[in-house]
């Protein structure tokens, strides 16, 4: 038996489809955010297996050197993009649940004309 | 050939298991607290695959901002909301909702069966791959701009989020007729409310 590529991208893409799903059907404004970091960490995790899988780059005299980190450092960003989603959208649920005092989503409506 | 070993196979047998289930306890659970450590495990299972991967220095990363950070937000604001974080369960669109969770999934599942063929042999671990040093770099060399771009996101989205969740007043007298506590604004701010 032996790990493959496939492997790491159809458990991405079974957390990307839990999380989209998630999303799609929770009326709850806090699930619909962990449903989206659900969803940025099934992408990750994409990235990050497609980059082990990058094959080594032949340098001079016949050396082997590890292939350049692209996935690991666009899922770094990723993690910064997340984590201020992550702030804001809270920030934004707080201030709704002041103004409504639910988080259900559809219940907001204020700017239905 | 470069074949798993025994370790590395039963490592991402666990942790994908433990991906799999916790993310669907993310989504299912009524209890947003029961979600929120639902998240905390699923967060955990993944920097397990990182290892899997050779992606140490993603792995700190994930257990840092998201274990220290961005799963003790949710629950931070769980917590404050109380029992008000938690909603009904709205019987009217059940049968909507499940045909549309079902075709997701099912979408998600053609594009999983697909994407299984793809199967290119596994380059040997370089000494140096996912390392600290090989991902700084190369985030302080070609990656450098965006790499400062992200701390004025970051400064930004602080900012941003002071500003939105800061007590606002004049809002709050806006829905009175949904707002039980008096609020508590001064002669000044009314004035402004009531021009604004």
């Amino acid at each position: 038996m032996i790990l493959s590529l496939g492997h790491y991208l159809v458990l991405s893409t079974v957390i990307f489809s839990i999380g989209a799903a998630g999303f799609l059907a929770r009326r709850n404004a806090l699930i619909a955010l962990m449903s989206i970091e659900l969803m940025l960490n099934a992408v990750n995790l994409m990235l990050v297996a497609a980059n082990r899988w990058q094959p080594l780059v032949q340098g001079e005299g016949g050396a082997t050197t590890a292939p350049a980190p692209h996935g690991h450092v666009f899922v770094f960003f990723v993690i910064a993009v997340a984590a201020a989603e992550a702030a804001v959208g809270l920030a934004i649920v707080l201030s709704y649940y002041r103004l409504r005092k639910t988080v259900r989503t559809d219940a907001a409506d204020m700017l239905r004309g | 050939m470069n074949p798993s070993s025994p370790q590395e196979l039963i490592a991402f047998a666990l942790f994908a298991t433990l991906a799999v289930a916790s993310a669907i306890a993310t989504v299912a659970f009524r209890n947003p607290i029961r979600n929120a450590v639902s998240l905390f495990v699923h967060v955990l299972s993944l920097a397990g695959l990182y290892i899997t991967l050779a992606a140490h220095f993603l792995m700190a990363v994930q257990l840092i901002v998201y274990v220290g950070a961005v799963v003790v937000l949710f629950v931070f604001v769980i917590m404050l909301l109380g029992p008000g974080a938690e909603t009904a369960r709205d019987d009217s669109g059940i049968v909507p909702r499940a045909v549309g969770a079902a075709s997701v999934l099912l979408v998600g599942a053609s594009i999983a069966m697909t994407l299984a063929s793809l199967n290119p042999e596994r380059p040997a671990r370089a000494a140096e791959f996912g390392t600290l040093r090989h991902i700084g770099e190369y985030l302080f060399g070609p990656a450098m701009l965006p790499f400062e771009i992200a701390s004025v996101l970051l400064t930004a989205a602080m900012v941003g989020a002071f500003s939105v969740a800061k007590a606002n007043h004049h809002k709050v007298k806006m829905s009175t007729e949904t707002n039980p506590l008096p609020a508590k604004a001064d002669a000044s701010d009314e004035a402004q409310g009531e021009h604004g």
